[in-house]
């Protein structure tokens, strides 16, 4: 059984004991990480909402629909990486770039729509200093936000890197920013109905 | 490695996930207790989850060791907030 | 880039890298671990620091400690330490200690070092995600340290860092140190979550043939165990520590009763996490003793699989009992009970454990050189530790002891044993694999006897004076009538803990002079039988010539008939030798 120690110390094709590739299984370890860290942010706000009496009042200021826009946005984005991931499966790199294109233009277009919403919200005296919701409001929303840029910034650098001549080294990395997106929008789906429809 | 032909299209999985998103926020305007619609909105934002995790994450193909990667944070994070319940939620 | 003739390990790489891709921005694990092992011992150095002074405060109160009249004002006065400060030292020593002592030195270098050669790898499986892992709590070392230089001073709230007191700065009048306590932690918490997809994506994946999950060596368990601990349970204080950021600076309510907060929530998020974490530094701790313990007493462990159920059981337990940290916090009094239950159940795997290791002597043929001596004192001051947990988890009993020092010396009798007990031992023990010299005995010998004898001598007496009712965190606590006769063993304590810190000092030299001067040692110096000492002292880049294949158990010592007391887990069957 060979091992790949070799100048990229690139383990692709190393001894792989479980038969699944080393990114892969990295990548899911870090999901299950971070649902750790939305799990632990989100049952916070459901106990405290809980104890709080429903925070009515409060939700009734959210933006329900810039977060209908988003979640469409968002649901989009998360099509059009599964079809890039197909499309690099099948070794359709313009296809492949088409699609992450189309995601990094759906995530910034998210990105813009949620900054708007601060906006108006920032104007009408809303800060996160403005009580308990609104604290939880914008932590939630801006880390979630932060995810979103992260991948954002990932899913270009595969974009880009994708024109060159690594494509064959790479292609399957856009499985695994694929998933690292999806989990994104998974945690969105959450937030959606917690925030502004519950 | 993950299915290149999906049983069902990503553009079907692409549409439900509109209809559901639809539901859950005609929900809002529901006639039912809020209790209810509570329950429900939550079980179609679950059913919208289910479908990108196996249709467009592909779990079902993935091994074991996956579901377990994913169960075990999920169902601990669910178990600290059911724990924290009387002291956080029913102070 | 490659020769066509270049072997597939050990392909001479090094040669071509520069100083820099070599010894600062190395991928190589080796190096790496040499790198966390290198910070973590600068970091106890000050972590020790801050001990003596806290020391000195208890056994002298208001005097000024000899050798620091240069401490500006107002960190200290004229070398005195004022109560702020004080409670800056108690808050930096723990914090120093359990996240850049403990962690850096068990799972960073250690288990970076380890992990790949015990199983065969040439390397992790992501050596660049490896090599941010170190770059990212080296930064956050930095960060946390440049507390001491803000105004306002270093963080001060206690390593546990209690909401109120923590959630506004007016509270306890530092501002910048606080935040900058709150974000090292926060990279210190990114890395090891770097480190930990490592650990645990290689220990899965990257095994040599023929090793299967039973014969991995017991420090691997420990130290993936620990890495999946630390990951299932640091999610929530991730977020509860931006939390606490944003309440002290962007004005959120999460933690501030005067704001609509919950001040338990706090507790809750930081014990969620705190308590698997206790796990995550002895766990490893006991993976190395359990390594050392074989190879000196020339017989397989006791128990092998007993002790994996027990180290994956406590894994499983240790989510279980945090709430035995806030028994007096103002809980709902129906959570004592079940907390307790718990807090009980895990001494279980844990006494499992040290039965084995225990049994694991009899009929041995037992040596004692120095990484022996640190892994049966680890052992036997472990062991008060544990002992000494099961009265504070009982809810009734901790009514009286929660907050006092016997809590505090209940933690140091098994935070040290891991740390300072099982890293020592680890270090002597490794340190020809790891740089290919021997260290000197003597001088270890020396160094054990004056560590242990005066751990000890600084620890017991404190359990005393918390039953007597000496509170924690009290800056001078014999100014209270009813502790004054405490002074006597404050005083004790406080001298042996000042031999403990120059105890260290023959260890230093022992290792520099060792570094350069030590006998060099070959392949295999203690006869053992795990994967690392099939290669050379130290391994080439790429670890082995070639993948080694796995035969056997990693604990094959003095098999009946077999011509060595033996019988590394690489060698090929003796009849297949033709033996």
């Amino acid at each position: 059984m060979s091992s790949a120690g070799v100048a990229e110390h690139s383990h692709a094709d190393s001894t792989e004991f479980t038969g699944q590739p080393l990114g892969k299984i990295g990548v899911w370890w870090f999901l299950a990480s971070e649902i750790m860290v939305f799990g632990g942010l989100i049952g916070s706000y459901i106990l405290s909402r809980i104890a709080a009496g429903g925070w009515a009042a409060e939700r009734a200021h959210v933006n329900t629909t810039i977060a209908i826009i988003n979640t469409i946005v968002l649901v989009t984005s998360s099509f059009t990486v599964v079809k890039a991931h197909a499309a690099a499966e099948a070794d359709d790199r313009s296809k492949a770039r088409q699609f992450m294109l189309y995601t990094v233009i759906l995530g910034c277009m998210f990105l813009c729509f949620k900054g708007y919403e601060y906006s108006r919200e920032i104007e009408h005296g809303l800060t996160p200093a403005s009580g308990l919701f609104w604290s939880f409001y914008y932590t939630m929303t801006g880390l979630h936000g932060l995810h979103v840029l992260v991948g954002i910034i990932i899913n270009f650098s595969l974009f880009i890197a994708a024109g060159g001549a690594a494509w064959p080294h790479i292609k399957h990395r856009f499985e695994y920013a694929g998933l690292y997106w999806h989990f994104v929008d998974v945690v969105w789906i959450f937030l959606f109905p917690l925030l502004y429809l519950a | 490695m993950s299915a290149t032909k999906p049983s069902v299209g990503y553009h079907t999985i692409w549409v439900w996930l509109m209809i559901l998103l639809a539901i859950g926020v005609a929900l809002l305007a529901a006639p039912v207790s809020k209790t209810v619609a509570v329950i429900l909105i939550f079980s179609v934002a679950s059913v919208k989850a289910f479908l990108v995790l196996r249709h467009y994450m592909h779990v079902r193909h993935q091994p074991l060791m996956v579901y377990v990667m994913l169960a075990v944070p999920l169902l601990l994070a669910i178990a600290l907030a059911i724990v924290l319940m009387p002291d956080i939620a029913f102070r | 880039m490659q020769a066509a003739a270049e072997p597939l390990h050990g392909h001479g790489h090094g040669e071509e890298l520069s100083w820099w891709r070599k010894y600062v921005f190395s991928v190589d694990h080796k190096m790496i671990g040499k790198q966390y092992m290198s910070l973590s011992l600068f970091m106890m150095l000050i972590g020790g620091l801050t001990a003596l002074l806290i020391r000195w405060e208890l056994a002298w109160p208001e005097t000024p400690v000899p050798g620091f009249g240069w401490v500006p004002e107002p960190t200290m006065f004229e070398g005195v330490v004022p109560p702020e400060f004080y409670n800056a030292l108690i808050t930096m020593h723990g914090t120093i200690m359990v996240f850049f002592v403990a962690m850096p030195f068990l799972l960073g270098a250690f288990g970076n070092f380890l992990i790949p050669l015990m199983v065969g790898a040439p390397d992790m499986a992501f050596p660049r995600l490896n090599m941010m892992s170190f770059w990212t709590i080296f930064t956050a070392s930095l960060v946390l340290l440049a507390g001491f230089f803000v105004p306002g001073g270093a963080a001060a709230a206690g390593w546990t860092g209690y909401a109120p007191l923590s959630a506004d700065p007016q509270y306890t009048g530092v501002n910048w140190g606080i935040n900058l306590w709150l974000i090292a932690l926060a990279m210190e918490f990114a890395s090891f979550l770097m480190g930990g997809v490592n650990f645990m994506t290689t220990a899965i994946n990257m095994r040599a043939p023929g090793l299967s999950l039973m014969r991995l060596p017991l420090l691997v368990w420990t130290q993936v165990t620990a890495a999946v601990l630390f990951l299932l349970s640091v999610g929530p204080l991730v977020g509860g520590a931006i939390m606490l950021l944003f309440d002290r600076t962007i004005g959120t309510s999460f933690f501030l009763p005067a704001r609509g907060g919950d001040a338990l929530l706090w507790q809750h998020l930081f014990w969620f996490f705190g308590h698997p974490e206790v796990y995550v530094v002895m766990l490893p701790g006991f993976g190395i003793i359990l390594e050392i313990f074989p190879v000196f007493t020339r017989k397989p462990i006791f128990g092998y699989k007993a002790i994996v159920y027990s180290i994956i059981a406590t894994g499983i337990l240790s989510f279980l009992v945090w709430a035995h940290h806030m028994f007096v916090s103002g809980i709902d009094p129906r959570l004592a009970t079940p907390f307790s239950v718990t807090t009980i159940l895990i001494s279980v795997p844990f006494a499992i454990m040290v039965f084995s290791m225990v049994a694991s002597f009899r009929g041995g043929a037992i040596s004692y050189p120095t990484p022996m001596l640190f892994a049966v004192g680890a052992l036997g001051t472990f062991l008060i530790g544990g002992v000494t947990g099961i009265f504070l988890g009982s809810a009734t009993v901790d009514i009286f002891l929660h907050g006092t020092y016997f809590v505090v010396a209940h933690f140091h009798y098994t935070l040290f044993p891991s740390v300072l007990f099982g890293g020592l031992a680890g270090v002597y023990f490794w340190f020809p694999k790891m740089f290919g010299r021997m260290m000197n005995e003597t001088l270890g010998k020396i160094h054990f006897w004056i560590t242990f004898f005066s751990f000890n001598c600084v620890f017991i007496p404190l359990f005393f004076a918390g039953v007597a009712g000496n509170m924690r965190r009290v800056y001078n606590p014999v100014q209270y009538d009813f502790l004054k006769h405490l002074a006597g063993i404050h005083q004790f304590a406080t001298y042996a803990a000042i031999v403990l810190l120059a105890g260290q000092i023959p260890f230093i030299i022992n290792f520099f002079w060792s570094l350069f001067a030590g006998k060099r040692a070959t392949d295999n110096p203690w006869k053992a039988n795990t994967l690392e000492w099939a290669t050379s002292s130290p391994p080439p880049h790429g670890n082995f010539e070639k993948v080694p294949t796995v035969y056997r158990d990693p604990y094959e010592y003095s098999l009946p008939g077999a011509t060595e007391d033996y019988l590394p887990q690489y060698a090929p069957t003796p009849a297949a030798r033709g033996v």
